[in-house]
């Protein structure tokens, strides 16, 4: 369980490491906070020829709400800070929520928010708020700036839109919808475990549901919304037997895989159950949040 | 005298004291196998098998060799060819324990079988370099069940057996059939416990140093069990022709002397037993294996040829429970390249490495009979236990021998008036199988839970079929069914007594009714057992006869020229604190603080002999019975010269607080330093007081007992079950450090609570192991861990010796207790708990939420 050997790199500069990337891109990965990567290279089931530490890159490390309310979460950005940051709590509400569902204290002190979203484990907790939210990804090469929308960016099992010569430097969380309220309910084996199944959900009510976002982590290869089951709830009451309507509709819909920790038809059971637990929680924080 | 450690006068033993270890082991300042970096040293990693079962049709090691900083790759070629292979130990009649090598050599057994070792010059280039050693396997039909090896048409494992099925016994204790013929009913059921490994902090590690003068070794190693592991290196490192080793053993008096004056010394101390010994397990195992006998003669000469030994050194351990009691392959692959190479060698094992190879354990199926009548007596017990013993059995002690403790424990605190058992271990193609915190524990966790099924059958409580049929105070003494004496120390039922006062059963039954209202589902459950710890004199005997010879226990004390006080133990501390309870009970014998006292342990050159090490809940009975005794010797001789300096009778001398004086007269008082002084001063080359010990816990034994009561309160939304509460009532007599006590019942529980809810080292239906890491094998942490209340009962046993063991009891209890739980917390939904592992998933097909996949 020893790393292979690899090159360092560790640029001082944005442009240094673009260039790094454009340079070495297939044969590189970015290291941040290490804490997927490393592992992984450690068990030699990936074997990067050259780590690129963004550690000391400048003007990544800030989170920042911009005049509409838009949350801006540069690379460098850890779970933790992000964890602690009342712009993040009052801005990007359903971000608060998920933080403490990440690994434990410590994986959270190093890891960083765009890290997770860049590895897009689809049982990690992110990249589901990133496709629930609408965020937008801001990549960045040495041929200029792309920014992709969460439904665009997660490709398959650990695989992203971002090309090798990319870096993912900021993540942006749209202003947060009147009247909405946000929750991440999972269910994982032991405190701090990936999810056997979780759902990052938002729910808007004016008077009568107006919009709602179910997206399912520990369900798919990627981060997966419930469309029908989201349309389901427009137009009705937040009550319970709406959200037991939608729960039918994502245990129907959803074809969760089974593996050593749950089967699929626990997996698509516990999809229900989050989903009720979701929905009556966010519901219950739209006051709140107003 | 420092603040911590003041004694209030009525001594050491009994006491709280703060562990003397934390100082050390909490600051960072521990001294581990890891932290051991001899100049020079080579760094190890093994290639290990891909397949679970293959032949090698080809190894090439060129390019490895070749790779940077690699200094050697050694396969089977080289390191069986100056090494014998393991042999068989405490064989059992009819069992087939196949001789196994370092490294494998044809045939690969099981995912992680290791076949070649890489030396370089760091851990990093030696991972490097075993990725490019190419070998050619040819995969072979994999054995991955119990059924897979009882199919007749299976591949063999070990071509020399009778196929996958290594042993078959069969004993009965009364009459059985008429019994069950005789009775009203009976239950059966069939019981599973899936494979689970030891998991301590530390994995294992060996770094073996080489004397450049003189060759001799000395190996740093986390084991259980120092002197062992000096003898087997010694042993299996020693590979010379038969006549070579008699020609060298006649030339060398001082060791033709020495041996036969250990020979005679070890057949005094243990007269008895040997005179009983059973030798039908050689005969059985010569018959299946003709080599067998020339390899144990060529060792036991071996033995007698060598001339140097290794030595032993073994400091701070991180945990074993079990698994470090084995002696390893690699152990003896380091030594031979070791040898081979002239420099030393470090192997650090990883954790991927730990969960495939470092040792298996409790993966039986028990079918379970009961003949009760319909008030609810017990009457009859049979039992039908098969081992999955996987490719290679732990050495020394395999899982033979572990049915034979299982089937003598097995009747429990219960009156049974018939027992038949019949016991298999049968071969497949997984890790090793060694020996588990109470490794014959699924004997308590099956009886338990028959209990419970028992009970539910005749519609009575749980609790009123365990009082109906415990063996209670009044019909003391007896014995059990199966041969021991059961005397006043198996006071299982007065734990239970005291567990329903301390637990109330209308509360909780008020409380299960509304949580039901509110769609939770609480339950409780119980379980009951008595451990030998040391178990009474007759206990060794009635599980294997002459076996008795392991429970004897050697202890030094010394008091040295400047007064202090040392112990030496052959016990082999790995987290349980012998340091501390050391300390109080030769404190208390000798008069003195417990910083006076130094332990000295794990260095096979100052420590006593062992058959054994730390293992089987004897550090305190039998490593505290020894230290004890060897301690009440030496002060014995040191009052003796006390009371000629102070011209008085010995029995007028008393010591208090370090100050040896007359009665009555504290202020004419000498120091230790001053009477041992006054022996050197006359002979400075005198040890002033030492004093060895031999203890083998006879006549002071007796039983540890505990009832455990686990409360759950399980969510059918996830399947999640929350333990609310978890009551111990334990007696392991008096109790030498309470809280120490309290940290091994707490930690035995805590494993049990992984045992059910999170460990499985499951493989899949081709041999395949699947939790290889810790994202896949799960082990409670301090987040899914209770609070643990834990009430004790002090009963003291009929000997002089009262301390009995704790060590395992914890984990012998608690999976039984919280199955029950689980069951009873699930009966109202036709659930019946038959599997010991019960994670979500299973719980929620239990319930009836969902169905398997």
């Amino acid at each position: 369980m020893k790393i292979p050997a690899f090159s360092y790199h560790r640029p001082e500069s944005l442009d240094e490491a673009l260039g790094l990337l454009r340079d070495h891109g297939d044969d590189a990965k970015v290291l941040a906070g290490g804490q997927s990567l490393l592992p992984i290279m450690a068990l030699r089931l990936g074997r990067p020829e050259h780590l690129i530490d963004i550690g000391r890159l400048p003007g990544l490390a800030s989170i920042t709400v911009d005049g509409r309310g838009k949350v801006i979460i540069g690379a460098l950005v850890r779970h933790a800070a992000a964890e602690g940051s009342t712009d993040i709590a009052g801005h990007a509400p359903l971000v608060s929520e998920a933080l403490p569902h990440v690994g434990h204290t410590a994986i959270r002190t190093r890891g960083t928010v765009c890290g997770s979203i860049a590895h897009a484990d689809p049982a990690a907790e992110l990249p589901a708020v990133a496709l629930a939210t609408d965020a937008i990804m801001v990549a960045e090469s040495s041929d200029g700036v792309r920014h992709i929308r969460a439904s665009d960016f997660f490709e398959g099992y650990l695989q992203t839109a971002l090309r090798p010569d990319e870096l993912l430097t900021e993540v942006r969380f749209p202003p947060w919808p009147d009247n909405t309220g946000a929750a991440v309910s999972e269910v994982s084996r032991r405190h701090g475990d990936f999810a056997m199944m979780g759902v990052a959900c938002t729910i808007s009510v004016a008077d009568e549901i107006t919009a709602a976002a179910l997206s399912f982590f520990g369900a798919d290869s990627i981060p997966i919304r419930a469309t029908e089951a989201e349309q389901s709830l427009v137009g009705r009451q937040p009550d319970g037997d709406a959200f037991d309507d939608a729960a039918k509709i994502v245990m129907s819909t959803l074809q969760p895989g089974a593996d050593l920790h749950a089967s699929a038809a626990h997996r698509r059971h516990l999809a229900g159950v989050v989903t009720r637990r979701a929905l009556a929680e966010a519901t219950s924080r739209i006051g709140a949040m107003a | 005298m420092s603040a911590d450690h003041q004694t209030s006068g009525l001594g050491f033993v009994g006491q709280s004291v703060k562990r003397v270890e934390d100082q050390r082991l909490l600051t960072g300042n521990g001294r581990y196998v890891a932290d051991i970096n001899p100049p020079g040293v080579l760094h190890a990693a093994f290639v290990r098998s891909p397949f679970p079962h293959a032949t090698i049709d080809r190894i090439n090691v060129s390019a490895a060799r070749r790779a940077p900083g690699v200094v050697a790759v050694m396969t089977a070629a080289e390191i069986n060819a100056i090494t014998n292979p393991f042999p068989p130990f405490l064989m059992l009649d009819g069992m087939y324990t196949p001789l196994f090598w370092a490294l494998s050599d044809d045939r690969v057994r099981h995912i992680g079988d290791p076949v070649a070792l890489v030396l370089a010059e760091s851990r990093h280039l030696a991972e490097d370099a075993a990725e490019l050693v190419e070998v050619d396997y040819t995969a072979l039909e994999p054995v991955a069940s119990i059924a897979d090896a009882l199919r007749p048409t299976s591949r063999q494992v070990w071509p020399k057996a009778d196929g996958n099925l290594l042993y078959d016994s069969s004993t009965e204790y009364g009459d059985v059939d008429a019994v069950f013929a005789a009775a009203d009913r009976v239950i059966t059921e069939r019981l599973s416990c899936q494979r689970q490994s030891n998991q301590p902090m530390e994995t294992r590690g060996t770094v073996i140093e080489v004397d450049p003068r003189t060759g001799h070794l000395t190996v740093h190693s986390a084991t259980q069990t120092s002197h062992v592991l000096r003898w087997v290196l010694a042993a299996l490192t020693e590979k010379r022709s038969m006549g070579s080793s008699i020609a060298a053993f006649a030339r060398n008096k001082d060791r033709r002397t020495a041996f036969i004056a250990g020979a005679r010394s070890f057949m005094a101390t243990n007269k008895d037993s040997l005179g009983n010994q059973d030798n039908s397990g050689a005969r059985s195992q010569f018959r299946k294996d003709r080599s067998f006998p020339i390899h144990m003669q060529r060792i036991g000469l071996g033995l007698l040829a060598k001339d140097d030994y290794p030595t032993v050194l073994a400091q701070d351990i991180g945990g074993g429970f079990g698994a470090k009691g084995s002696v390893h392959r690699e152990d003896v692959a380091l030594a031979a390249a070791a040898i081979a190479l002239g420099r030393s060698v470090k192997w650090i094992e990883d954790r991927v490495e730990n969960l495939t190879d470092g040792g298996h354990a409790r993966e039986e199926d028990l079918t379970v009979s009961i003949a009760v009548d319909h008030d609810g007596t017990m009457r009859g017990l049979k039992v039908d236990l098969i081992v999955d013993q996987g490719a290679y059995p732990g050495f020394p002690v395999g899982a033979g021998f572990t049915t034979q403790i299982m089937q003598v424990m097995f009747p429990g605190s219960y009156r049974f008036e018939a027992f038949g058992m019949r016991s298999r271990v049968v071969a497949t193609n997984k890790g090793k199988y060694v020996a588990y915190r109470g490794p014959w524990a699924n004997e308590t966790w099956a009886r338990e839970r028959m209990v419970d099924i028992v009970a539910r059958a005749l519609r009575m409580s749980p609790v009123e079929v365990r009082l109906r049929n415990m063996i209670g105070e009044s019909e003391m003494p007896t014995h059990m069914i199966t041969g021991p004496t059961i005397d006043e120390t198996m006071s299982v039922r007065k734990t239970l007594e005291r567990a329903l006062q301390v637990v109330d059963l209308d509360a909780f039954e008020r409380e299960r009714a509304e949580a039901a209202e509110q769609g939770r589902h609480l339950g409780i459950g119980f379980a009951c057992y008595h451990e030998a710890a040391p178990g009474p004199p007759d206990y060794m005997d009635s599980v294997n006869a002459g076996s008795d010879a392991l429970t004897a226990e050697v202890a030094r004390a010394t008091i040295e020229a400047d007064g202090s006080v040392v112990v030496y133990t052959s016990q082999m501390p790995h987290g349980q604190s012998h340091e501390t309870t050391y300390s109080q009970v030769a404190a208390d014998e000798l008069g003195v603080s417990i910083d006076d006292v130094k332990v000295v342990w794990g260095d096979t050159r100052r420590t006593p002999f062992s058959l054994i090490g730390t293992g089987g809940s004897r550090g305190g009975p039998l490593g505290g019975g020894a230290i004890k005794r060897s301690s009440r010797e030496v002060r014995r001789m040191l009052i003796e010269e006390a009371a000629r300096m102070l011209e008085a009778s010995v029995d007028d001398i008393e010591i208090v607080g370090g100050n040896i004086h007359v009665a009555g007269v504290p202020s004419r008082g000498l120091t230790f330093a001053e009477v041992a002084g006054a022996v050197t001063a006359t002979d400075p080359s005198a040890h002033p007081f030492d004093a060895t010990v031999t203890y083998n816990g006879k006549g002071d034994g007796g039983w540890s007992c505990a009832t455990h009561v686990c409360f759950v309160d399980i969510d059918l939304d996830t399947g999640k079950v929350a333990i609310p509460r978890y009551v111990v009532v334990e007696d392991c007599g008096p109790i030498i450090n309470p809280a120490i006590v309290d940290g091994q019942v707490r930690g035995g529980v805590a494993q049990g609570i992984g045992a059910v809810l999170y460990e499985s080292s499951i493989y899949d239906e081709s041999a395949n192991l699947q939790a290889t890491t810790y994202m896949d094998y799960l082990i409670p942490t301090t987040m899914e861990i209770p609070d643990i209340e834990i009430h004790h009962i002090e009963t003291l046993s009929p000997g002089e010796n009262d301390f009995r063991g704790v060590g395992e009891g914890g984990m012998i209890g608690a999976p039984a207790a919280i199955t029950n739980a689980i069951e009873d917390a699930l009966a109202g939904r036709g659930a019946r708990v038959t599997t010991q592992y019960l994670p979500p998933t299973t719980i929620l097909e239990l319930a009836g939420v969902i169905r398997p996949d």
